[in-house]
């Protein structure tokens, strides 16, 4: 399969690149302590048109193909040292993968433009206190009352959760049935009677993303709101989360470049005994390591890309794409601090972010451990 | 080997867990007896997408469609172009 870039999409990652380098430079350290959006970066990503990359032109997108947008993402996390905020828009556009997938024409006119324009941030909310990677064994229930849904229950660690206008509620309709068929989604917006938003948690990384608690207390949905057929929730999930095992994992795959950059650039000019330190063996195994999986990334994400571009399935070849990158990028920035030594494990150096940053990705999304599974599952294991 | 044949054995062989019978008949309920679960819908998707070049999408991605033997025959059916026949043979 030839994975050759075309002149258009080189000329556009390079342009985001170019973009992030200038608009995005901003220093992360007092976002981080203040815990606050960076709301001008993300109006500068949404002038770019970043969040609409891949929606269709008549619903106010670009109408690009998947593996630009995974460029686009891939560039973002190499030149924008704010996980958090790439975090933010991924998860805008996965929103937005959900409802020109599944959405009613009326629903896709609504809500797509207001989206692809940045002035609404999208939310999807999955998880719950009692159910992380196993998500739909959620207990958030949605009770059918004539021409509307009654919500209740309550989601946790919901990215852009605090600061959402919009949010994909994934609720039980059918609680006799198993996930299959007892399963929905609503769309539930901000100001709703009986939705409520926490502030954000705090977290050990991603410090610029806003993560917190979704409330929904007899919160009233009219039934035009509903996202797909009742009952089609855990097909929508399983549906959403090959894009979304595809599109974070590019912006991994970016930072662990970048990661790779720095640490290389680092190794040949540190010396230690008279030597650079890229010269020893036990640094540079670490090094090749990062080269390695750099490659070997790239290799299956573009296959995620180019599968989802010929509107293939591709639930395995994602699950391996989220385990392989965020694992090796978890790695790598463990490394990287390591043969900074002690400049590494400084916060001036901006490492040791790295790689707060990086253990979420092997969290979220799905765990490891999960990703096992289902890569088991789908070996007919 | 006609269709629903093809769909049994692939459902048995895959997606039915250990220690369970392999007695597989049309109408038994896949998805409300626990055979097909959320993972297990994948893997039947990308087959049927596979084996009997249809695509899967959008409001075909309904429980209903995957919910006996028979049910899923009769979808792959009407999804293929020019229609198949139920006893379409396979390598």
């Amino acid at each position: 399969m030839d994975f050759e870039l075309t002149d258009e999409q080189k000329l556009w990652q390079e342009t985001v690149i170019k973009f992030s380098r200038e608009q995005l430079a901003y220093d992360v350290t007092p976002y981080e302590q203040s815990g606050e959006f960076p709301w001008e970066a993300w109006r500068k990503c949404a002038d770019m048109q970043l969040m609409g990359l891949p929606f269709p032109e008549e619903y106010g997108g670009c109408g690009a193909d998947f593996l630009t947008t995974v460029l686009s993402l891939k560039a973002l996390g190499y030149a924008c040292k704010d996980a958090g905020l790439v975090h933010a828009l991924a998860t805008q556009i996965l929103c937005g993968q959900q409802i020109n997938l599944f959405g009613s024409e009326e629903l896709k006119r609504h809500f797509l433009p207001m989206l692809c324009r940045g002035e609404k941030i999208f939310a999807q909310a999955i998880t719950e206190p009692g159910s992380g990677s196993d998500a739909l064994s959620m207990r958030t229930r949605a009770e059918k009352q004539l021409d509307q849904y009654i919500l209740n229950g309550s989601k946790t660690f919901i990215t852009n959760g605090p600061m959402a206008d919009v949010v994909i509620v994934f609720a039980q309709t059918d609680p006799q049935k198993k996930t299959l068929g007892g399963i929905s989604c609503l769309i539930v917006e901000d100001g709703m009677a009986g939705f409520q938003k926490s502030t954000p948690l705090k977290k050990m990384g991603l410090t610029t993303l806003q993560n917190g608690e979704l409330f929904f207390d007899s919160c009233m949905v009219p039934q035009e709101r509903l996202l797909g057929k009742e009952g089609q929730g855990a097909i929508i999930f399983n549906e959403s989360m090959e894009w979304e095992r595809s599109l974070l994992p590019a912006a991994h795959l970016g930072t662990l470049e970048r990661v790779l950059e720095t640490s290389l650039s680092y190794a040949k000019e540190r010396s230690a005994f008279g030597k650079n330190i890229g010269s020893y063996q036990a640094v540079a195994n670490k090094i090749t390591s990062m080269k390695i999986n750099l490659e070997l990334g790239r290799g299956i994400l573009f296959r995620c890309a180019n599968l989802k571009d010929r509107r293939k399935r591709a639930p395995l070849e994602a699950s391996i794409c989220k385990l392989f990158i965020s694992e090796s990028l978890k790695q790598a920035c463990i490394d990287s601090v390591q043969l900074h030594g002690g400049y590494g494990y400084m916060c001036e150096y901006e490492i040791e972010r790295d790689l707060r940053d990086s253990i979420a990705s092997t969290i979220y999304s799905g765990t490891s451990e999960l990703q096992h599974n289902i890569i088991a599952r789908l070996m007919g294991l | 080997m006609p269709l629903k044949e093809k769909i049994r054995q692939f459902i048995v062989s895959e997606l039915v867990g250990n220690g369970q019978g392999t007695e597989l008949n049309d109408s038994v309920l896949l998805i409300d007896s626990g055979i097909i679960d959320s993972l297990g819908i994948m893997a039947l998707i990308g087959y049927l997408e596979e084996k009997f070049s249809i695509e899967i999408a959008g409001e075909d991605l309904i429980p209903e469609n995957f919910a006996s033997v028979a049910t899923i025959n009769d979808f792959v059916l009407q999804k293929s172009t020019p229609p198949m026949r139920a006893t379409w043979t396979l390598n």
